[in-house]
């Protein structure tokens, strides 16, 4: 008859094999931890939150008017050598679809419409674009919104960056040494 | 064989889970010999802008030289006179404007 010996744990190795069950609920409390930004980000993402930070509404271009807010309140974001980049979002006027074939967000005022900057893409009640911001602007710099018409003309405004987004005006003054 | 699969599975997950990539388009262009602009483009997410328009445009909105991205996605051209701006155009909206002032050599 063989006989079972057992060999008696160490005090640590008793307290990891009675415990480590319990490491089940980390599975649970550690996305319950990262929950409030998911949904604080579902409603930005969603327009629960409304257009974005620093909402300059009712614009008026040509015979519309626009919405423009900067996505996040905070400084232009790097995209390796595409250089720094900002997101903002607009809204058309609720009851102005007709006649708009595009819009377009430049910093600084385009020199021609083919250079009329980021093109703003989803539905008109909410548009987003990447924008690129040149380290080199001035932190006065304007932010140009140009709507191309199906009439083929272009219908300009613009709104001052450091209003739109004064993080991004923070921003560019602190790189006003790579200029 | 399964043990190594096993132990591969999970980072092989997190791998395959990347974040979507933005692709802002980019462009950059250099004086590499005298008189001569070569112009690169691409998009941030690493991909070529192979056949991408790129043009040169004078302040007076005239197209200087006209011409596509090669297999390199780069362009050489002769530096023209006066003052101008190289638009790297992958469509309406996806644009990149270099200006004559910020051509120099390398």
């Amino acid at each position: 008859m063989s006989r079972v010996q057992t060999v008696p744990h160490s005090p640590a190795r008793q307290w990891w094999l009675k415990w480590r069950f319990h490491l089940n609920i980390l599975l649970i409390l550690v996305p319950l931890g990262f929950m409030p930004k998911y949904f604080a980000d579902m409603r930005l993402f969603r327009g629960e939150d409304g257009l974005g930070q620093h909402v300059q509404a009712d614009i008026p271009v040509g015979r519309w008017s626009v919405s423009l807010a900067e996505m996040r309140d905070e400084p232009p974001l790097a995209d390796g050598p595409a250089g720094y980049f900002k997101t903002f979002n607009a809204a058309l006027c609720a009851t102005c679809d007709e006649g708009v074939k595009a819009i377009y967000l430049r910093v600084g005022k385009p020199r021609s419409l083919r250079a009329a900057g980021s093109i703003l893409f989803g539905s008109q009640y909410r548009m987003a674009t990447s924008l690129p911001i040149p380290q080199r602007t001035r932190p006065d710099a304007l932010l140009w919104i140009t709507i191309e018409g199906w009439d083929g003309n272009m219908y300009q405004a613009s709104v001052p960056l450091a209003d739109a987004s004064p993080a991004t005006a923070a921003w560019l003054a602190k790189q006003g040494d790579k200029r | 064989m399964k043990p190594l699969l096993r132990r591969l599975a999970l980072p092989l997950l997190l791998a395959a889970a990347t974040p979507a990539l933005a692709h802002n388009p980019m462009c950059e262009c250099d004086e590499t010999t005298a008189g001569e602009i070569t112009c690169k483009g691409g998009f941030s997410d690493g991909s070529g802008a192979a056949g991408v328009t790129l043009d040169v445009i004078g302040y007076d909105e005239q197209v200087l030289v006209g011409g596509k991205l090669g297999d390199d996605s780069k362009l050489t051209f002769k530096r023209p006179d006066g003052e101008f701006y190289v638009l790297f155009d992958a469509g309406p909206g996806h644009v990149v404007e270099v200006d004559h002032a910020d051509i120099g050599a390398p």
